[in-house]
């Protein structure tokens, strides 16, 4: 007997309506699966993007002077004498904004002056000479900024002046200088101000995710800032660091009564608010998939013992007639097949259809074919595992039953 | 009859309580996944202050780069903000009935009554019209007259929740608090008021709180204030060496709305930015093509993108899930009633017409969505609640209010229900009624 279709697909088509719900399942189910898993390998790899930083061990601490009296750079190198002399403190420094804290400045490069040349839109992190160190990056070509070589903080009167040195991410470099080594190569600025590439380091992540710009284009200034408030980063040995923040906060909060601590974060923090859309897309789209395909998977099964137990007398015949139980087995296994084979071709334009909707949303690639195939084997899968206890029942049909009411 | 029905319905309920529950189940479950992000989606899309729709407008002009757009994702938009000089000059020609110019500023509060240390507050920079515009309510005094905004009197306006905390939520009107150091005397105290979204400045985050504390723009440019909390964008580097230097520049900055209340008003305002942006054209700024915009609220939402394209997908597959379930139901119900033809077929014998067997079925039914719409219900309520507790958190965002059980949801839910039964139990219902007697009779 084998493998015959002919005689399933006959008996399907004589009553359509319960295979036709469970074939438009399939296909939702499909459609639903495939770009579910899509997007979500998508937010995976964003999240897990290196940051090239030490993130689990730092924290940012921001201040505000409010009074008159207010010194703002003094103030600062108070601050981080008392930050690095800490103990548990690896080390500190000021920062116009930090990695994946969302508040962001950035300047346009470029390789020419007067604007011309490649150009890319680059953040920037305003630290002194311990910035490297307390990012916890490191170089991979060049060097780090010497003390002496940071300016003056930046103010509202010096807000355009630019620097003469920058240190550059190794994608920032790459980018604009492809094939050649960008060290000591000069940039400019919008107003046609130089800097010199000192030095480049592993790559380092932005405080946000734009659009605008790469996660990693990004470079280092030697120059602090105390435009908006005054910030610092502050990197911790392992384990020591929410002690460390609450300590910091607590000194810092008493030693000036000029200004006032607005935020104390771990990046930790910053990183899971960065996050947070993706967690919750990653989260909510497994879910409703797996209901999808349990709410499938309930579907083929309830059908399939439907049949069975409105052709209990039909099997019972065909044992009677000398048909094997594995000929039974079969049969439930090809008509679902089936089933499954009509949802997933109906399936498939539905899964392109969205898969396309979500990529000019999102401006993605379009969905990969290998989702698709995978896909259609865990359906087909799916599909034979609801069947199997049906079918098994089916096959323990006794052959007498066929001479039962006759 | 109904009673009758009913009794039917529930012996065949008993008869295989395991279907039943997983039919319960499955619309349980798809209604209130599609309940909780519709309602969440609902929240977000919302226009808080729709009843001024055809009046309010944000004004926007594209003083940008010749060579790109201020925002690759919207080529077609100008930047959200404006430069200091372009929006006193657009407010200046007394056209709007109202207009605003405003944004926003962290500043630091001491002095307060109640209050122990100093405190960091955001604050909102703006012009008078603010509270009048946006129909803020007030708990205490007002906002300040348009003669103050270029007075010489410092006066500030605090919201409900900062009154608690410095004043203990006592009248505080006429009070002097701190600001940055600076004495600013009390004239009103802002009631509950938290419009979702914060359409009025999305820079920030369109779903935070408003800010705490209001202050007259002009002290913005008396203590030469650039936004610190809020968000700067220049197109080119021009050299800034004084805070005149920052009025003259390029930069966008500033939130500007108007209040125009008729079309008349509206077509003079949009001539008079026209031939504003001619003036200036000729004299060498506005370099991309004129596009002056009065944009409503709503349009201004959509622009903003402020429901992201998650939220979109959120409820594509919610109601992929919900067809899902309907779909399953029919499955089963069209099974259990095909799999009672016999019966049904007696019945039909002793004469009951058909539309008494499909009455009778409808009710069966109509039972099973009903419980499924309760339990979904309550599903969803329990779901809101647990979105709200996951949201509320800070570096989740504090989207406190986004995630609450309304009237909105209410109605979802029984209009998802009411469609639920419909798409899962006419067809069968219909279906075991057209079934001929005769066969079922015979072979028995």
């Amino acid at each position: 007997m084998g493998w015959n279709i002919r005689p399933v697909l006959s008996a399907l088509l004589r009553n359509r309506t319960g295979a036709v719900l469970v074939a438009v399942q399939i296909a939702i189910a499909l459609a639903v699966l495939v770009n579910a898993v899509y997007i979500v390998h998508q937010r995976i790899e964003k999240m897990h993007a290196p940051t090239g930083v030490d993130w689990r061990n730092e924290f940012w601490v921001q201040s505000e002077g409010f009074t008159s009296r207010f010194k703002a750079e003094p103030s600062m190198r108070e601050d981080v004498r008392y930050l690095r002399s800490l103990d548990g403190v690896v080390d500190a420094t000021p920062a116009n904004s930090v990695p994946m804290g969302w508040s962001n400045q950035s300047t346009y490069l470029f390789t020419n002056p007067n604007q011309k040349g490649a150009q890319l839109s680059v953040s920037f992190y305003a630290m002194d000479e311990h910035g490297l160190n307390t990012l916890g990056a490191h170089l991979i070509a060049g060097r780090a900024f010497r003390a002496d070589e940071i300016l003056p903080p930046v103010e509202a009167q010096n807000a355009t002046d630019f620097v003469p040195e920058l240190i550059a991410t190794q994608s920032l470099a790459k980018l604009m200088f492809p094939g050649t080594n960008a060290l000591g190569k000069v940039v400019y600025d919008d107003a046609g101000h130089a800097a010199t590439i000192i030095g480049i380091i592993n790559d380092v992540i932005a405080p946000s995710w734009s659009v605008l710009q790469g996660w990693n284009h990004v470079m280092l200034i030697p120059r602090t800032s105390t435009m908006y408030g005054i910030g610092y980063l502050v990197r911790t040995v392992p384990g020591r660091r929410d002690a460390i923040m609450s300590q910091v906060e607590q000194h810092l909060a008493a030693s000036n009564p000029d200004r006032v601590i607005n935020e104390v974060r771990s990046l930790e923090f910053f990183r899971n608010r960065l996050y947070r859309e993706d967690r919750n897309m990653e989260v909510f789209l497994i879910t409703v998939t797996l209901l999808v395909i349990t709410i499938c998977c309930v579907g083929i099964f309830g059908l399939a013992t439907f049949n069975v137990s409105t052709r209990t007398k039909q099997i019972g015949t065909r044992r009677a007639v000398g048909g094997r139980r594995l000929d039974i087995i079969h049969y439930f296994m090809i008509e679902n097949a089936l089933i499954t084979t009509a949802g997933v071709v109906v399936g498939c334009a539905l899964a392109l259809a969205v898969g396309y909707w979500l990529s000019l949303r999102y401006q993605l690639p379009r969905l990969d074919l290998y989702y698709l195939v995978g896909g259609i084997l865990v359906l087909w899968f799916i599909g034979q595992l609801a069947v199997w206890q049906p079918a098994r029942r089916a096959a323990a049909v006794p052959p007498s039953v066929a001479t039962r009411t006759v | 009859m109904l009673g009758y029905y009913l009794r039917l319905a529930l012996k065949s309920f008993r008869r295989n309580p395991g279907l039943t529950a997983v039919m319960v189940g499955a619309i349980a479950l798809g209604i209130s996944v599609c309940v909780v992000t519709l309602t969440v989606y609902h929240a977000m899309s919302g226009n808080p202050i729709w009843w001024k729709n055809d009046r309010l407008y944000a004004v926007t002009m594209d003083l940008w780069d010749p060579k790109k757009p201020a925002d690759p994702r919207h080529p077609a938009l100008p930047p959200s903000q404006m430069s200091y000089n372009d929006a006193t000059a657009l407010a200046a020609s007394g056209i709007p009935e109202r207009s605003v110019i405003m944004f926003r500023e962290e500043g630091v509060v001491s002095g307060g009554s109640a209050q122990r240390k100093p405190l960091p507050a955001g604050t909102r920079m703006t012009t008078a019209d603010f509270f009048s515009m946006f129909d803020v309510p007030f708990l205490y005094g007002s906002g300040w007259s348009a003669a103050a905004d270029s007075g010489p009197e410092p006066l500030m306006v605090l919201s409900k929740r900062e009154n608690e905390k410095l004043f203990g939520g006592v009248n505080s009107v006429g009070r002097t608090l701190r600001w940055n150091d600076r004495p600013f005397r009390v004239v009103g105290v802002l009631d509950d008021w938290f419009p979702i979204p914060k359409f009025f400045d999305v820079t920030t985050g369109a779903f935070g709180q408003p800010e705490d504390v209001y202050i007259p723009l002009r002290w913005a440019m008396r203590l030469e204030l650039a936004p610190n909390g809020g968000s700067t964008d220049c197109w080119a580097l021009q050299e800034l060496h004084s805070y005149r230097d920052f009025l003259n520049s390029d930069c966008v900055w500033l939130q500007m709305w108007v209040e125009l209340p008729n079309a008349a008003t509206r077509a003079h305002m949009q001539s008079f930015m026209d031939a504003y942006w001619a003036q200036q054209h000729r004299a060498g700024r506005f370099l991309r093509p004129r596009n002056n915009r009065l944009t409503p609220v709503d349009q201004w939402l959509a622009d903003n993108d402020v429901v992201d394209n998650d939220n979109r997908v959120f409820v594509g597959m919610a109601c992929a899930f919900l067809a899902v379930c309907l779909i399953n139901t029919v499955g089963i119900l069209l099974a259990r009633f095909l799999g009672r033809a016999p019966i049904t077929g007696v019945r039909r014998a002793l004469g009951a017409s058909r539309g008494d067997v499909f009455t009778q079925h409808l009710v069966e039914v109509g039972a099973v969505a009903l419980a499924g719409a309760g339990f979904g219900l309550l599903l969803a309520v329990l779901g809101l609640w647990g979105l709200h507790a996951l949201y509320a958190a800070p570096e989740r965002g504090g989207y406190q209010e986004l995630a609450h059980f309304d009237n909105a949801s209410i109605i979802w839910a029984i209009a998802l229900a009411v469609v639920s039964a419909a798409a899962a139990g006419l067809y069968p219902a219909w279906r075991i009624g057209r079934l001929p007697p005769a066969i079922y009779l015979k072979s028995q």
